[in-house]
């Protein structure tokens, strides 16, 4: 369990090797090693990968970049990748997913956080987080990426703070030279609002390949299908990349469904995931922990992790949104389905994520 | 000591009661739980791992008889700080709300001979659930003390005053061994093939723990190594009797209850508390004194709220105490040379048969 939640980036070989047995790694070294390490420098470590915060960037009046230094270990990411962030905000770890708009091959990587009301990692992030601060950072992963070969014609359409991972690929395209026939599409609520402007304006002087096209609700209203394709006339044709909030996403899936090209439409989806299907799940069933020897009966609709948490349990969670993969059990028995894949899971002992899971009948976990 | 007067019994409307009130106050902690519990805990830490360091190195390379004392005192403050307030209280989930790996419950190993998973279900489960309920709490006399006229005696009780002292002496090997359940396999209760599938974890864990402290930092320090072995072995046995002092000050003194599994077949909430209240024993004393207790000189808080961090307890403590008074329960606390000494004559009380023990019908 604990390898799943806290994925070892890796110490170096040699001392991997001299650390010796797995018995007394596990039982002390790491332990007292990590300490020590982190008594000489809080960014060392040899059980998580934590990086150094380099810059502190205020992009626009909510949204802030933070330029982090992953150290020597940090695998390098694909453009369009994500990370998991751990803050401690009053003494207690918080994790979130962030998009990297830093472009592969740089040496440090750069996630731009837009302040939510109340969201605790947001705000904490805005008003504390300054250079020199250490944070935890996960591998990059994701497979909202570009194609090893690239498209003839890309389009980026990103609205908000949904702009990172896309930036993350005009980035990598500028810095491979490779802005041919690229079209860049960025919704925000007001010029204001846009992340990034001065950059993404600079780049399009520099680049013919590269049309930019900056869209503000505050005139005309939000960019809807008919006006993209007045920009873009041909967007359908464009192998495309979208990212921006639900209902710009659901706009342009839509969009791209009736085109008959879905096929070449990807997303990266980020904020809660969907609400629980109305009258699919029974709001009454029982969860059975069997490590724990406890069960609870729910009284309300929810995710396994929600319903539990009701309950009094405290399990691992993350992100919340089922990717970080830090509430990952093994479901023993009973179905459950995945709100954000709509996958229902009714084989033994597969693992499932309790953040985004609801039971279709009882279940029970190996909690 | 304050076992004058017994606990009322209450009606189910007050067992109700008490224990919503117990639950407001658990409430209010969690509600506050932040920075301070955790600069706390990671201080305790720092200081084991200094107190270590401290301690090995006047044991390698300090001279004559005064800086080997200063070492194994400084090494067994390590050993102690960090068996009661760092690894009992992670280990019981107190600080699983910070999310940090280093104070996860499921993950943590402690310098004991004792192995994390043992602990987890032996203690976190075993015991606080089934606090002092005789045959289920296996804690009540581990197996082969007889801590309460309500276990039957055996003639081998009548060696206890000795095995206690043995027990005391290699303390972490009594609790080491304590879930491999030798007395059951003994009895015919346990097969010999289950027992050891139980021992083999705590039989590498034990190996390590040998290794390390007779054989590893020994052999660092070369010629020097009698004198590292001897002031690591002072360490352990001085931890060991300290834990046992502390832990047997928690739940043997005079005036706490057992139960049978019958009267607590249908507990509620209320009567767990109050199981818990009435089955432990407090210690008072000054700050430092209940940081090296690792905070079980206040087991009642500690059994009533096994999941907060222990450091709570002294706060916690006179609102339990004022609860108690409200529902007429005895508190049961008293000076360490007190419970201590109530320990002792518990256990010599207890050597010896009571008349209704040796009537053929008992047996």
């Amino acid at each position: 369990m604990s390898t799943a939640r806290w994925r070892a980036p890796g110490a170096p070989a040699w001392l991997r090797t001299s650390l010796g047995s797995t018995v007394a790694r596990r039982l002390f070294l790491d332990r007292a090693v990590d300490f020590w390490l982190g008594e000489v420098d809080p960014a060392w470590s040899l059980t998580e990968r934590r990086a150094r915060v380099v810059s502190v960037t205020r992009e626009t009046r909510d949204a802030t970049t933070f330029t982090l230094d992953p150290g020597a270990r940090w695998p390098g990411n694909r453009a369009g990748q994500y990370a998991t962030v751990d803050v401690e905000v009053d003494g207690a770890r918080v994790r979130r997913c962030y998009s990297l708009a830093s472009g592969p091959g740089e040496r440090t990587v750069a996630i731009t956080v837009k302040r939510v009301a109340g969201g605790r990692a947001s705000n904490f992030m805005h008003d504390h987080l300054r250079p020199g601060a250490v944070v935890g950072l996960g591998d990059p992963r994701g497979d909202f990426v570009l194609p090893a070969a690239l498209p003839a014609r890309i389009l980026l359409l990103s609205g908000g703070s949904g702009i990172t991972p896309v930036m993350s690929m005009l980035r990598d395209l500028a810095a491979r030279d490779a802005l041919r026939d690229v079209a860049f599409v960025h919704c925000a609520r007001t010029r204001d609002d846009v992340i990034f402007r001065a950059e993404l304006e600079a780049l399009a002087a520099r680049h013919e390949g590269l049309t930019l096209t900056l869209s503000h609700d505050d005139e005309g209203g939000p960019l809807d299908a008919a006006r993209l394709t007045a920009l873009v006339p041909d967007a359908f044709e464009h192998d495309t990349f979208l990212c921006g909030p639900e209902g710009m996403m659901a706009t342009f899936e839509a969009a791209w469904t009736r085109a008959g090209a879905s096929r070449r439409l990807r997303r990266e989806r980020f904020g809660a995931p969907r609400a629980v299907p109305a009258g699919v799940a029974p709001t009454t069933v029982t969860l059975r922990l069997s490590r724990s020897d406890r069960s609870h009966v729910t009284d309300a609709p929810g995710t396994l992790l929600e319903q539990l948490e009701r309950a009094g349990e405290r399990p691992a969670f993350g992100c919340r949104m089922g990717i970080c993969n830090t509430c990952r059990c093994t479901r023993r028995a009973g179905a459950v389905v995945d709100t954000v894949t709509g996958v229902v899971s009714r084989e033994p002992d597969e693992e499932i994520r309790l953040c985004t899971s609801v039971a279709l009948t009882d279940v029970d976990l190996a909690l | 000591m304050n076992t004058s007067t017994p606990s009322r019994t209450l009606s189910p409307d007050e067992v109700d009661a008490f224990g919503r009130e117990l639950d407001a106050l658990r409430h209010a902690v969690i509600a506050d739980l932040g920075q301070r519990d955790v600069d706390h805990i990671r201080g305790v830490i720092r200081a084991v791992r200094y107190t270590e360091v401290a301690g090995r190195a006047l044991l390698h390379f300090g001279v004559g008889p005064v800086s080997f004392a200063l070492g194994a005192a400084s090494l067994a403050t390590s050993k102690i700080l960090e068996n009661m307030e760092v690894g009992h209280n992670v280990m019981h989930g107190q600080y699983d709300w910070t999310r940090d790996p280093a104070l996860d419950a499921r993950t943590y190993e402690w310098d004991t001979a004792c192995t994390g998973d043992d602990w987890r279900h032996s203690h976190n489960y075993e015991h606080h659930t089934f606090t002092n309920v005789l045959g289920r709490d296996r804690d009540v006399g581990y197996g082969f003390l007889r801590v309460n006229a309500a276990q039957p005696w055996r003639p081998s009780h009548l060696a206890q005053p000795l095995t206690a002292t043995l027990l005391a002496l290699g303390f972490q090997w009594g609790v080491g061994t304590h879930d491999l359940r030798l007395s059951e396999t003994l009895a015919g209760q346990q097969s010999v093939g289950e027992l050891g599938r139980r021992a083999r974890p705590f039989l590498r864990k034990a190996a390590w723990q040998i290794a390390k402290d007779y054989v590893i930092f020994p052999a660092l320090a070369l010629w020097g190594a009698p004198r590292v072995a001897l002031g690591n072995l002072v360490a352990n046995v001085a931890r060991n009797l300290w834990t046992f002092a502390i832990i047997f000050c928690g739940h043997f003194p005079d005036g706490v209850r057992v139960y049978t599994a019958e009267e607590t077949r249908d507990e509620r909430r209320g009567d767990w508390y109050l199981r818990q209240l009435n089955g432990s024993a407090n210690l008072e004393g000054g700050y430092l004194f209940h940081v090296m207790s690792g905070h079980l000189s206040h087991q009642i808080e500690h059994h009533l709220f096994p999941d907060l961090p222990a450091a709570r307890y002294p706060e916690l403590a006179p609102r339990v105490r004022a609860l108690c008074e409200k529902y007429g329960q005895a508190y049961n606390t008293g000076g360490f040379r007190a419970q201590f000494g109530s320990v002792l004559a518990t256990l010599a009380r207890n050597a010896l048969p009571r008349a209704s023990d040796l009537r053929p019908s008992a047996a």
